[in-house]
C-alpha cells in the first residue's frame, strides 16, 4: 500500500471543475428568484438625517426596499459588537450598507438602489491611522465604550485593540548594544482578491432558511444569520457550492443575513452577486495597512540583544476578526529570532475605511516585510552578511520566544540553509540583479473539528465533514488519510461537505487549520470504523483482532495472506444489522506553555503552537531608470512538518509566493482623503499574471512536528505568502543602494528611493 | 429592442431574440444555461469568462452576443468529447493545475487557442498566452506545466 505521501493526488472535485459543469454560487438559479442590490454609503463618515425609499419602491419590478428599521435591533462582531446589518444613524465607510433592494432583475435592483434618497450631514473623515490615535481625533465610534466586547480586548477611543509584548529590559540592552538601528515602514491596504466575487442565495421553507453562500466559514455564517435575524441557529442551513477561492476575503459572516431577510420579506428566493468593484470596498476582510517602527540593538558578533517595536494597524470602520491582530503582528515584529529583550506595543486604529479582517496569514506579510528589511539594515550596521546575521539568531530547538515559549524540535535553520543553497546565494550576478532573503514564521491553529466516516453496503465509503474546501485541496485530500486507516483506496470514498446540516462544527477554510484539525477528525472517525470492521472480521476469519490487518481492500490474518475477507463482503454483511459508522473530533494537540505575564491584550497569539518556519530567497532585477523590478526566480524552503500531499503542499507554496510578489510590487489600495478607495478594480489594482510569475523551486524540511496535526503535519496554506515581500525588498535595496519604506514597492517608490526623493 | 440571431455554441444552434446590449457572457450563462464561463471582473481583466469565437479567445463579458451571430463559439463545456476529457483538461488534473477552479474554464480556453495555433510552445510562449487569465491560487507554475504536457508537439 502506498503511503499517503506517495499517492498521486487527483482532486475528486477536479473533473467537475475542468469540464465547466461544477456549479459555484452565482451559477445557481431558483424558480421565482429575485435579485438583490445594495445602496452603499455616499460618504465615508456622515450622519444620516433621513432615508426616503418611495421612488425606489415605486419602480416597476421592485419587490422590497430594506433598511435598518426592517431588521432586529442587533449589534454583532466576533470580538467587539460594533456593527449592524444596515447603517444606523451614522455611516462610517464607503461600503456600509444603507439599504438593500430585491427586484426582478439585477438591472432594476441597481436602478432602484440609486433612486433611494439619503440625506446626510457629513462628519470629519478619519483615514490615517496615526491621526486616528492622535489626541483630539474625531471618534469613529462615539459610543465605543458602550459596545459589548470580549473581556480580553483592551480598548480606548479609536484604539479598538491594543497589545504589548514585554520581555527583559529593552532600554538597558539598547544602551549596551554595539549598534542600534531604528527604522519606520508603512504598508498600504491590500486585498484577498479571490477570482470569484461574493455571492449568496437565500430561500425559506416555513420558518427555516437555506443560504447557498460563497463563504469560507459556513458555521460562522450560520451563527451570524441566527444572531442578526434573531432566529434559532438550527433554523439556518448554509450550503457552499464550489468555492472560487477566498484567501480570507470570504471569512466571517458577510451578507447571508441580508439576502435571508429580503427572501423572507418577499416570499421569494433572493440572489446577491457582487461586482468586482464591490469586492474591493464592501466586505470586511481587506488586508490592513500598518505603520511599523522598529529599533534593534545588536553586538558586533551579530548577537541580537534588543527589539523595540511600535505598530499601528488599520482596523477600518468596524471590527471584524482584527482585534487579535495587534498581538499577532507584535509576534511577527519579533520574528523567528532569539531576542532576549523585547518591548512591542501594537494598536488597532479605527478609521473611516473598509474594515480589515483575516487575509491569508493576517498581519504577517506586512510586518515581516518590515522586519526582514530591518534585519538587513541591522546586518549592514555591523558589516555582516545578512544571511549570516540570520544564521546566528534564528530560533532553534530549546530556544525561548518573546513570550517564553520553549521550542520543540523545529526546522527554522534548515529552511534558511536550504533556501540560500537552492538559489545559489553568493554567486556572481549582473549589476542590476541581486538576491534577497527573508525568514518568517506562522502558528498552527488547533481547535475542534467534526467528521463522520461511514462504509456503505457495496464497500464504498463516505466522508461527511464540517470542513470547507476553498480550493487548496485540503478537504479533497481527506480520503488519503481515511483510506490509509482502512486499507482501502482514496477513490473508494465520496465526500459530503459544505452543508451545515450534515457535518460537525468546523472553523472553516481559515487559519491553515483544515488538515491540522479535520485531518485528525477523519482519522479518528476512520479508526472507529476500523474497530467495527475488525470485530466483523474476527467472526469471519476466526482470529482475534490483534492478528488481523486491513490491507488492499481486505481484512487479512497477519502472515497468512490466504486467510482474508474483502471489506466489501464485511460491508455487505454489516448492512443487514449494524452500521459501519465512525465519528471524530477529538482534542487538538496540547498548546505549549508560555509566560506572557509582561503582555497586555492577550487574545491567544502569545502562543505559537506547532509553528511553521519559512525562508524565501528571491533573485530580482531592478531597472534603475524606471524603478521597475522583476522577480526572476524564487527558492522557498518550508518547515511545515510532514508533507501529507506533495501536490497540494507545492500548490500552496507556489500560489503563496506569487501572491507575495504581488503584494511586494503592485498590490495596494490608494485611499483618498475622503476615505474612498481610488482603484477598486483590476484595471488599477494589478495581480501577477502567468507572464509575470517566476519559476519557483521548493525544499520542504519534511520532518514531523511533535505537537503537530496528523502524522506531525503543520499548517501549510498561509505561510507561503509571509516572507516574500521582505525578501524582495532586500534584493531591491541591494541593487539600488536605497531601501523602500512603503509597501507595495511600486516602480515610482523604488525610483524615488533610489533617487533620494519622496514618492 | 430585440433582434433575432442564431448562436452556434459547442456545435448546437440556438435561435434567440436578444436585446442589443446583452453580452455574450450573460446569454451563455442565462438563456443557454452554460455557466462554465464565469464573471470575475466584468472589464476584461481576469479572463474567467473567456470563450473561443471562430477559434479566437475573447472575453465574453465584453463581447456583445449579437456580434457572435453566425460565428462558431466554443465554451469550456465543449472541450470534452464523448465523455472523454480533452488532453488539456486531463493534464490540468494530472499536474495539479486546478485549485479553486474558478479561473480554470478561461485558462483552458486560452490554452486551447494557443495549442491550435502553436502545437509546440515554449514555456515563455505558454506564460504569455495565458497572460490574460488571472489565477489567485496556483502561482501558474502547475498550469504552465499542464499546458506544456498537453501540447501535441510535446507528445509527438
Amino acid at each position: 500500500m502506498a503511503t499517503a505521501a506517495q499517492t498521486k493526488f487527483i482532486r475528486p472535485d477536479g473533473k467537475d471543475k475542468v469540464t465547466g459543469l461544477g456549479r459555484y454560487t452565482a451559477d445557481l438559479t431558483m424558480t421565482g428568484m429575485l435579485h438583490a442590490c445594495f445602496r452603499y454609503a455616499d460618504h465615508a463618515h456622515a450622519r444620516i438625517r433621513s432615508i426616503d425609499t418611495a421612488k425606489a419602491r415605486a419602480l416597476p419590478g421592485v419587490f422590497y426596499v430594506m433598511t435598518d428599521k426592517d431588521v432586529p435591533d442587533v449589534r454583532y462582531g466576533p470580538f467587539v459588537e460594533d456593527r449592524t446589518l444596515f447603517a444606523r444613524d451614522v455611516v462610517r465607510y464607503e461600503g456600509e450598507v444603507v439599504a438593500a433592494v430585491a427586484a426582478t432583475t439585477p438591472e432594476i435592483a441597481r436602478e432602484a438602489a440609486a433612486l433611494i434618497d439619503v440625506d446626510y450631514e457629513p462628519l470629519p473623515v478619519v483615514s490615517d491611522v496615526e491621526a486616528a490615535l492622535a489626541d483630539g481625533a474625531p471618534l469613529v465610534h462615539e459610543g465605543w465604550s458602550g459596545y459589548s466586547a470580549s473581556g480580553d480586548v483592551v480598548r480606548e477611543g479609536n484604539d479598538a485593540s491594543r497589545s504589548t509584548i514585554v520581555k527583559g529590559d529593552v532600554d538597558a540592552a539598547l544602551a549596551s548594544a554595539d549598534a542600534v538601528v531604528k527604522e519606520r515602514y508603512v504598508a498600504d491596504m491590500s486585498h484577498a482578491v479571490p477570482i470569484e466575487p461574493h455571492a449568496a442565495i437565500a430561500q425559506w421553507q416555513g420558518d427555516r432558511v437555506t443560504v447557498w453562500s460563497s463563504t469560507q466559514v459556513p458555521y460562522i455564517a450560520r451563527s451570524g444569520v441566527a444572531t442578526t435575524l434573531e432566529i434559532p441557529e438550527g433554523h439556518v442551513r448554509i450550503i457552499v457550492p464550489h468555492l472560487g477561492g477566498g484567501f480570507g476575503g470570504k471569512c466571517e459572516f458577510h451578507y447571508e443575513a441580508h439576502v435571508a431577510a429580503l427572501a423572507r420579506a418577499t416570499d421569494r428566493p433572493v440572489r446577491l452577486v457582487f461586482s468586482r468593484s464591490e469586492e474591493f470596498f464592501a466586505p470586511d476582510h481587506r488586508r490592513e495597512g500598518q505603520v511599523i517602527e522598529l529599533e534593534t540593538g545588536v553586538m558586533n558578533d551579530g548577537t541580537l540583544v534588543a527589539r523595540r517595536g511600535r505598530l499601528i494597524l488599520d482596523n477600518g470602520a468596524y471590527s471584524a476578526d482584527a482585534p487579535f491582530f495587534p498581538q499577532l503582528a507584535a509576534m511577527h515584529a519579533v520574528g523567528p529570532y532569539r531576542i532576549p529583550n523585547v518591548s512591542v506595543d501594537a494598536s488597532l486604529a479605527y478609521t473611516n475605511t473598509t474594515p480589515s479582517g483575516s487575509v491569508r496569514a493576517p498581519t504577517a506579510p506586512q510586518a515581516c516585510w518590515a522586519v526582514e528589511q530591518h534585519m538587513d539594515s541591522v546586518a549592514a550596521s555591523i558589516g555582516m552578511d545578512p544571511v549570516e546575521l540570520r544564521r546566528r539568531n534564528i530560533l532553534k530547538e530549546g530556544d525561548t520566544t518573546a513570550t517564553n515559549q520553549v521550542l520543540e524540535p523545529i526546522g527554522a535553520a534548515e529552511t534558511l540553509e536550504r533556501a540560500v543553497e537552492l538559489i545559489g546565494y553568493g554567486k556572481a550576478l549582473p549589476e542590476d540583479e541581486a538576491i534577497g532573503v527573508g525568514c518568517g514564521w506562522w502558528p498552527s491553529f488547533g481547535g475542534p473539528s467534526g467528521a463522520f466516516v461511514k462504509l456503505n453496503g457495496d464497500g464504498s465509503g463516505t466522508i461527511i465533514t464540517g470542513a470547507q474546501e476553498c480550493g487548496t485541496g485540503a478537504v479533497m485530500a481527506l480520503p488519503i488519510l481515511v483510506a490509509e486507516e482502512l486499507g482501502m483506496r482514496p477513490e473508494d470514498f465520496s465526500i459530503l461537505a459544505q452543508d451545515t446540516d450534515a457535518g460537525g462544527w468546523d472553523a472553516g477554510a481559515s487559519g491553515s487549520q483544515t488538515t491540522f484539525n479535520n485531518g485528525r477528525a477523519v482519522i479518528e472517525a476512520a479508526r472507529e470504523v476500523r474497530a467495527q470492521l475488525l470485530e466483523l472480521a474476527e467472526e469471519e476469519l476466526e482470529a482475534s483482532r490483534e492478528d488481523i490487518e486491513l490491507v488492499e481492500g481486505a481484512a487479512r490474518v497477519k502472515g497468512s495472506p490466504t486467510k482474508s475477507v474483502p471489506i466489501t463482503t464485511l460491508a455487505d454483511k454489516a448492512q443487514g444489522d449494524r452500521l459501519l459508522l465512525g465519528k471524530g473530533s477529538g482534542s487538538p494537540p496540547p498548546s505549549p506553555d508560555v509566560d506572557a505575564s509582561g503582555c497586555t491584550g492577550r487574545l491567544g497569539m502569545e502562543t505559537f503552537a506547532a509553528p511553521t518556519f519559512i525562508t524565501h530567497a528571491v533573485r530580482v532585477r531592478v531597472d534603475r531608470e524606471t524603478g521597475v523590478c522583476r522577480v526572476l526566480e524564487v527558492a522557498a524552503s518550508h518547515d511545515c512538518g510532514v508533507i501529507l500531499n506533495p501536490v497540494g503542499a507545492e500548490g500552496q507554496v507556489e500560489g503563496g509566493v506569487v501572491m507575495g510578489i504581488g503584494m511586494a510590487t503592485l498590490e495596494g489600495s490608494i485611499v483618498g482623503e475622503d476615505g474612498r478607495q481610488r482603484n477598486p478594480h483590476l484595471l488599477d489594482y494589478k495581480l501577477q499574471t502567468s507572464a509575470d510569475a517566476p519559476p519557483i523551486s521548493i525544499a520542504f524540511v519534511d520532518a514531523p512536528s511533535p505537537y503537530g496535526g496528523p502524522k506531525g503535519s503543520k499548517g501549510t496554506g498561509e505561510p507561503p505568502c509571509v516572507p516574500t515581500p521582505g525578501a524582495i525588498g532586500n534584493a531591491i535595496a541591494q541593487v539600488t543602494g536605497a531601501r523602500v519604506h512603503q509597501l507595495p514597492m511600486t516602480p515610482e517608490r523604488v525610483w524615488a528611493a533610489a533617487h533620494g526623493v519622496d514618492a | 429592442m430585440s433582434h433575432a440571431c442564431t448562436l452556434q455554441v459547442n456545435g448546437i444552434s440556438y435561435p434567440l431574440e436578444l436585446d442589443a446590449g446583452r453580452t455574450l457572457l450573460t446569454v451563455l450563462r442565462g438563456e443557454l444555461g452554460l455557466t462554465g464561463a464565469k464573471e470575475g471582473c466584468d472589464d476584461s481583466e481576469c479572463g474567467a469568462c473567456m470563450v473561443l469565437v471562430d477559434g479566437r479567445p475573447v472575453n465574453s463579458c465584453s463581447y456583445l452576443a449579437l456580434q457572435a451571430d453566425g460565428r462558431e463559439i466554443t465554451t469550456v463545456e465543449g472541450l470534452a468529447k464523448g465523455g472523454e476529457l480533452h488532453p488539456l483538461q486531463a493534464a490540468f488534473l494530472d499536474e495539479g493545475g486546478v485549485q479553486c477552479g474558478f479561473c480554470t474554464p478561461g485558462m483552458l480556453i486560452s490554452a486551447e487557442a494557443l495549442l491550435r495555433r502553436n502545437p509546440n510552445p515554449s514555456e515563455d510562449e505558454v506564460r504569455l498566452a495565458l497572460g490574460g487569465n488571472l489565477c489567485r491560487c496556483t502561482g501558474y507554475q502547475k498550469i504552465a506545466r499542464a499546458v506544456l504536457a498537453a501540447a501535441p508537439g510535446a507528445n509527438a
